[in-house]
């Protein structure tokens, strides 16, 4: 039976203290939301099987501390990263203005094989903030960054009611599985035609 | 006496096994030889730690060479003792309320804890606010004096108009960060519970005033969980600042922008296991674990998530001490890994899996057990122990502490 090397992505969550990277995480992964997760001391990481077309792959979804200090420990946690979720607060400028060194500094500090091309993913999160009447970064904005940074797939997100999380990481999922087919096929003995490549239809709009 | 025990194993591969036994009777009830652990010095460091371990504060003890398998040696760790209470407590101090014998007092701490309602009052002490020798009208003169100090330097940033907020970015970054932390800091304690919780404003205050009180360091995310239990202890907005100050005087490197006093820990820890297990340090060496960032979290708070609020007083309290060393809380995670070597290495855990596993020993550690292990290993690592951290390693003590 056809296999393929890797079923295990790995994504690795970035963005400002307090943005709600461990939020988002558990809201996909636990479907639960909690106002009183600690700050993340370190790293730590959960994981779960999603379906991507018609492939189960296990997604190892990596949360870090978000103050800056701490990017040095980078270099242990990212390595072999399969996708980059760039979390900002929607109400905060300031997270949206780190948005740019959380990506370099993962480049510096995973440096995947092929930067130009290694998949990165948006995320504004905290949408549902006072009816979004508190929002200092419009979605325009956000997509043009995302749009200079090599056409970076963007969602608005509520971790806090489940807005988007499940088809944003979906949407990571599908990116990362691309990405790593297009460096490394592997296809052993026989060919593997359930693995999907040639489809094209997804409710992602990335 | 009794003869304490020697664990006898099988054969191995050459490596040759150490087991320790009392060569002589010593004064020490506590010694319990049911408290057995494992040990496998290396063996370049056989005549030295032959030579280190002929006596110690613990006892006595005798090398014995043996050909002995991969379930090597035990050695034992002293029972714990009852925590201090008030009339103990009382014995310690002179009528003037000064600390007669503060290395009689730090051991006895060492090796029982506090009991709560004595850690108001003692921890000032270890955390080095209040001076062992102190008499009781020094301490209440200090409290007023830095009552005063403290508040002068809270006005520094309670009177940043608004305008003048607008131009002063570091200020407003570092006061949303603390107000980002302090709003999930324990909040599942009673004492921080709720909304409005005024507690939570008396952490967010402190730690603001600390960020300005040491503008270079500034707040950094972590320093919320060492001041949470020691405001709750202290009860007292301005103690607890003081009490916190003193703390970071010993462990600010900690939270030094190049991570410099973390990694000089990690290093110390991954020594130490070279030293106190050359097979569990192997593996890990294979597994390109050595960089220890599994043990981050541990080192930067103290363990402070990784035990029930009651237990992280008791293990601070025990190596606020810094009665043995003042690296003991290296000797805890060697420790705890030791405890849990043969799960690691059975199940091959990788970098990623050895994190996740470490993690989730959160509210599962025996402290108590912990503790006497790593009491053990600090006695048998003797000055070859104190060898694998190299000076400077956090805390960073002052002469009188010790």
């Amino acid at each position: 039976m056809a296999t393929r090397k890797r079923t295990l992505l790995k994504v690795i969550i970035l963005g400002d203290s307090g943005v709600g990277k461990t939020s988002l995480m558990n809201q996909f992964v636990n479907k639960k939301f909690s106002n009183q997760y600690k700050a993340t001391i370190g790293a730590d990481f959960l994981t779960k099987e999603v379906q991507v077309e018609d492939r189960l792959v296990t997604m190892q979804i990596w949360d870090t501390a978000g103050q800056e200090r701490f990017q040095s420990l980078g270099v242990a946690f990212y390595r072999g990263a399969d996708c980059c979720v760039l979390v900002y607060d929607v109400n905060l400028l300031k997270s949206f203005e780190s948005l740019s060194n959380w990506r370099d500094e993962f480049l510096v500090q995973a440096s995947p094989s092929d930067p130009e091309n290694f998949p990165f993913m948006v995320l504004g999160n905290k949408v549902d903030i006072d009816g979004g009447n508190s929002r200092v970064v419009s979605e325009k904005r956000a997509k043009t960054w995302c749009a200079s940074k090599g056409d970076i797939p963007y969602f608005e997100t509520s971790a806090k009611d489940d807005l988007n999380v499940d088809v944003a990481f979906q949407c990571i999922a599908k990116n990362a599985l691309k990405n790593e087919t297009d460096e490394e096929i592997y296809l052993p003995d026989t060919i593997d035609f359930s693995s999907g490549s040639t489809h094209t239809s997804s409710s992602c709009s990335c | 006496m009794e003869k304490l025990a020697i664990k006898g194993s099988t054969p191995s591969s050459g490596i040759d096994q150490w087991k320790f036994g009392t060569k002589q009777t010593h004064r020490h009830e506590e010694s319990n030889p049911s408290a057995y652990q494992t040990l496998r010095p290396t063996e370049q460091l056989k005549e030295t730690i032959n030579d280190e371990m002929a006596s110690t504060s613990v006892g006595s003890f005798e090398l014995v060479e043996s050909k002995l398998s991969d379930v090597p040696l035990s050695v034992w760790g002293r029972a714990r003792l009852p925590p201090l209470e008030s009339e103990e407590w009382a014995t310690f101090l002179d009528s003037e309320g000064r600390v007669v014998d503060s290395k009689a007092l730090r051991k006895r701490i060492f090796y029982g804890g506090l009991g709560h309602h004595l850690r108001q009052e003692v921890w000032k002490f270890l955390l080095g606010y209040h001076q062992y020798d102190s008499t009781y009208v020094e301490r209440e003169e200090r409290r007023a004096h830095k009552l005063k100090e403290y508040r002068i330097l809270k006005a520094q940033w309670q009177t940043i108009s608004d305008e003048q907020a607008k131009r002063f970015a570091k200020f407003r970054e570092r006061k949303s960060c603390v107000e980002k932390d302090v709003v999930r800091t324990d909040r599942v304690l009673p004492f921080y519970a709720g909304d409005d919780n005024p507690n939570v404003s008396i952490l967010h205050d402190i730690l603001v005033t600390y960020s300005f009180y040491n503008f270079d360091l500034g707040y950094c995310q972590g320093m919320n969980d060492f001041l949470s239990p020691i405001l709750f202890v202290m009860q007292d907005e301005s103690e607890a600042f003081w009490c916190f100050v003193a703390l970071m005087e010993h462990l600010a490197p900690n939270f030094n922008q190049d991570q410099n006093g973390m990694h000089s820990q990690l290093l110390a820890v991954s020594k130490l296991v070279e030293l106190l297990d050359s097979s569990l340090h192997k593996y890990l060496k294979q597994a390109d674990c050595l960089n220890y960032f599994f043990c981050f979290r541990w080192i930067l708070i103290q363990f402070k998530r990784e035990f029930e609020y009651e237990n992280v007083m008791r293990l601070w309290e025990v190596l606020w001490t810094y009665f043995i060393t003042e690296h003991f809380h290296l000797y805890l995670c060697v420790a705890i890994l030791k405890k849990y070597k043969k799960k690691i290495m059975e199940e091959k855990m990788d970098f990623d899996c050895l994190l996740k596993f470490i993690n989730g020993l959160s509210g599962h550690i025996n402290l108590e057990a912990a503790l006497r292990d790593a009491e053990s290993l600090c006695v048998l690592a003797g000055n070859t122990g104190a060898l694998c951290i190299p000076a400077g390693t956090p805390p960073s003590l002052t002469a009188n502490m010790m």
